[in-house]
């Protein structure tokens, strides 16, 4: 028996049992938690059905149906009974106070999908869910009796879009045209706080400042005024669509299209009609700007923000840890130094975030960046250009934390490359610098690109350093657009991993933002992912390039 | 860990020694590599080398023979410095190549190692095309022009006995061909250089009858122009392709004489014993 036992232990079986159960739930994990993310954060698009709730108490609501659960209430005597009680979406926050309401299962006496109940999607007060009463388009107006109520509708929507679009069209001529007066005007202000604005030449040039500012204001006078009356006109033509709706309580509410994203009716619509919705607000996610404080309408600064900012990190991080490597490992006599600069970096991997996003400000923003402002932009101080947090900074903040990881991969890249290349290109008569660019580096771009992988997958993910060193809630501007020098490193920008604490934590409307949370959380991870093949799959050809000799 | 030091103590010998003269057998010889009292330590306890002194005559093929770990690479790796690499390595003594001490500070490392070429006991090709290959040692020695490169593919090839077999894939990669063209590749590229001197360190160990077969054809034709300087393993093949044979025994030089004299009748009773595979 104990034999048997002896061998069993000898065999280790339970260890390989025991290792593969930690395997397994590692596994289970990670499965777990992609396909909730992956779940919640594709269902968020979906549109779903509205739902007309009739209670005991005759109150009406109609929304969507958000969750279901088992609730535990106290009766009279204090004792626990179970209960079962439905979430629903009401919307109309502008009217209830709150997106979102629970009523008891047991209290529901009536339930139905009207047909003609419809979502509508705002820019503000997130959605209204209703039925159309009336349209008003201008002098047209049609009543709850109009067969085409609907078309009507949608008829009066395609206009208000149309006037929106011209009203931000003139809004913009009407910037332009001011803007040289506006920037004039700037400089007078700012020559008037100033030092010099004080001495005698200084007064004399602003007296002249401000003859100019006038004689532009007369001459812009005419075209502006007349921009500003087509503005009032499209914005009272404008404020002249709207719907009549009514909520399933039977409160009526006029209803500008203007402010109306889209809207349409679930309940009739099919399979077909909701995936092609769907797809659409895929691709407004994507590609569109955030609206109402983050929690509806797109990501794409954020995308941007986050591309951007890896991209930045790897032009620094890479150069720098591939030298650092090679320095160490080709150059530096191998000894006790050389090991205790190998602990350090080792060790810098496991520095907190938040101090290197601490060493960023102190650094980059403060000192390298107020040197920035006072060599080259002291006509702007005190309002600072590179003084403060920006993208460039951010990404070199990021490039430091990652630094260890690529000079470790670098540094096991350089170890396999064979011996037998590098002494037969130094047999050859090159010196160690032509050795290690044309055989030691080639060969070692496998280990470089991992290297590169890992940063990407580190600090695409990063969120604390980046708070204190340029990431903002919603950035009015993109790092990278057409006036010129096309690409600002000092402007702040958007970041899907902030993003998701900031629409998640930091939301007036949490509840409502939670999907937004999975399905931000699952854009990130697409894009670390997508990042990271383009690297192996470049990595891969390398491999392939470089199989080492064999007889 | 592959370090690899380029600075290399040396330190000449206090008490003074007398230099054996040259060889009778080497008198009508020109003398390209000589070495002087050579000791060479891989560390203070692994001496490796133990007061060498050689001659090796200029365009002929000098074979090295001995048991395994008698130091036989460690004496060819001094002619071009390649020790070099090896941390905490030192030597004393004098290797004098046309006459020039090549530890001598002056001595460029690079010109050194172009004037004295090496191939290796395993082919290590680049990981390149061949004809990148046989560039490598004139492009990072300063050719450039593209004409003078192409000639020197086609005449290195060819004086490498490859040219027949890689002319129409010049550009695939060198990992691609079998090991023995690999071999004849690396020496193609050592040649490309335009060396006097070519270090083979067991060139053919690692091949078949037939691929070594054509080395040896190769050496036999290159040694009108080169000097060539052979470690091996194999008695046949220093009887076959050397004129001179030097036989090596824990780091000493027992005996250097021609190869015909060696193989027949040896002054040292050990060498005897060591070729008829008495011990070894
Ligand atoms: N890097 C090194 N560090 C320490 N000792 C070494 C090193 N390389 C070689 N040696 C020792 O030096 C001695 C000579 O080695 P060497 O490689 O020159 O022998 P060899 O004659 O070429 O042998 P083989 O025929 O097996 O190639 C051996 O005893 C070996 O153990
Ligand atoms: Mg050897």
């Amino acid at each position: 028996m104990s034999r048997r036992i002896s061998y069993f232990k000898q065999k280790g079986d339970p260890y390989i049992f025991a290792s593969g159960l930690g395997l397994v739930v590692a596994l289970g994990m990670v499965t777990w938690i992609i396909a909730v993310i992956l779940s919640r954060g594709l269902s968020f698009f979906w549109p779903g059905d509205l739902v007309q709730i009739t209670t005991s108490g005759d109150e009406t609501y109609l929304g969507e149906l958000w969750a279901q659960e088992d609730a535990i209430q106290l009766d009279a005597d204090g004792h626990k009974i179970p209960v079962k009680q439905t979430q629903l979406k009401i919307g109309n926050r502008d009217l209830y106070g709150m997106d979102f309401t629970w009523i008891r299962d047991k209290n529901i006496t009536e339930q139905a999908y009207p047909e003609n109940a419809v979502t509508f999607e705002r820019l503000e007060y997130g959605n209204f869910y209703g039925f159309i009463e009336a349209v008003h388009s201008g002098d047209e107006q049609y009543g709850a009796d109009h067969p085409e109520l609907y078309t009507k509708a949608r008829q009066a929507y395609r206009l208000a879009r149309e006037k929106r679009e011209q009203l931000r069209e003139t809004q913009e001529a009407m910037t332009e045209l001011s803007e040289p007066l506006t920037r004039l005007q700037r400089e007078i202000s700012l020559l008037e706080i100033s030092p010099e604005g004080r001495t005698d030449e200084g007064l004399q040039q602003l007296e002249e400042m401000r003859r100019s500012a006038e004689q532009l204001e007369q001459e812009i006078a005419d075209a502006y005024q007349a921009l500003t009356e087509k503005y009032e006109k499209l914005y009272l033509e404008e404020r002249g669509i709207y719907l009549t709706v009514r909520t399933a309580a039977g409160e009526e509410k006029e209803l500008h299209l203007s402010e109306v994203v889209r809207f349409f009716r679930p309940n009739q619509m099919g399979v077909f009609a909701k995936s092609w919705h769907y797809a659409g607000k895929l691709w407004e996610f994507v590609a569109d700007d955030p609206r109402e404080s983050n929690t509806e309408g797109g990501v794409f600064p954020a995308i941007f923000g986050t591309v951007v900012m890896v991209l930045l990190m790897s032009i620094a991080v890479v150069p720098f840890g591939v030298m650092a490597a090679i320095y160490l490992n080709e150059y530096a006599r191998q000894g006790p130094v050389t090991r205790l600069i190998r602990m350090s970096v080792n060790n810098l991997a496991g520095v907190p975030s938040i101090v290197f996003g601490v060493f960023g400000l102190g650094f980059f923003i403060y000192f390298v960046g107020g040197s920035i402002d006072q060599l080259f932009f002291s006509n702007k101080l005190p309002e600072p250009t590179f003084g403060t947090g920006g993208i460039l900074w951010a990404s070199l903040t990021l490039a430091l934390l990652t630094l260890p990881v690529v000079v470790v991969a670098t540094e096991e890249g350089l170890l396999a490359v064979p011996r037998a290349n590098k002494e037969g290109a130094l047999a050859l008569g090159s010196t160690r610098w032509q050795m290690i660019r044309k055989v030691v580096l080639p060969n070692a771009m496998p280990g470089i690109l991992t290297g590169l992988i890992l940063a990407i997958s580190r600090g695409a993910g990063e969120v604390a350093p980046l708070m204190i060193t340029g990431v903002v809630k919603l950035a009015p501007t993109l790092a990278l657009d057409t006036t010129f020098p096309f690409l600002h490193l000092d402007r702040k920008f958007m970041h899907l991993g902030f993003h998701i604490y900031d629409v998640g934590f930091q939301s007036p409307n949490v509840e409502a933002a939670k999907p937004m949370v999975y399905s931000t959380a699952l854009l990130l991870i697409v894009i670390v992912v997508l990042l990271n093949i383009i690297a192996i799959y470049i990595r891969n050809n390398l491999r392939k390039k470089f199989k080492t000799s064999t007889f | 860990m592959v370090n690899i030091q380029e600075d290399i103590a040396v330190t000449t010998p206090t008490e003074p020694q007398e230099i054996p003269a040259a060889k009778p057998f080497l008198a009508n010889e020109r003398i390209v590599i000589e070495t002087q009292r050579l000791d060479f330590y891989y560390n203070p306890e692994a001496h490796a080398l133990k007061n060498i002194n050689i001659q090796i005559p200029d365009k002929k093929v000098t074979a090295f023979i001995g048991p395994s770990g008698c130091g036989k690479s460690t004496l060819l790796r001094c002619f071009n410095r390649m020790n070099d690499l090896i941390a905490g390595a030192y030597l004393t003594g004098k290797v004098l190549i046309d006459g020039e001490d090549v530890y001598d500070s002056k001595i460029r490392l690079e010109e050194l190692r172009k004037n004295v070429g090496m191939v290796f006991q395993k082919s290590n090709p680049f990981p390149m095309t061949i004809r990148e290959n046989v560039t490598f040692g004139p492009k990072v020695n300063g050719i450039t022009g593209k004409d003078e490169l192409e000639e020197i593919v086609v005449s290195s090839l060819k004086q490498a006995d490859l040219w027949r077999e890689v002319k129409d894939r010049l550009d695939a990669s060198a990992l691609d061909l079998s090991g023995g063209q690999q071999q004849r590749l690396c020496i193609a590229r050592t040649l490309a250089n335009k060396p006097e001197i070519i270090l083979m360190d067991e060139p053919a160990s690692a091949l078949d009858p037939i691929s070594t077969g054509k080395i040896e054809e190769t050496i036999n034709e290159l040694k009108k122009d080169y000097t060539i300087v052979i470690v091996t393993h194999n008695m046949q093949q220093a009887a076959r392709i050397s004129d001179y044979t030097a036989f090596m025994m824990l780091g000493e030089m027992v005996e250097m004489d021609s190869t015909k004299r060696i193989f027949t009748n040896p002054t040292v009773k050990m060498t005897e014993d060591y070729i008829t595979g008495r011990f070894g």
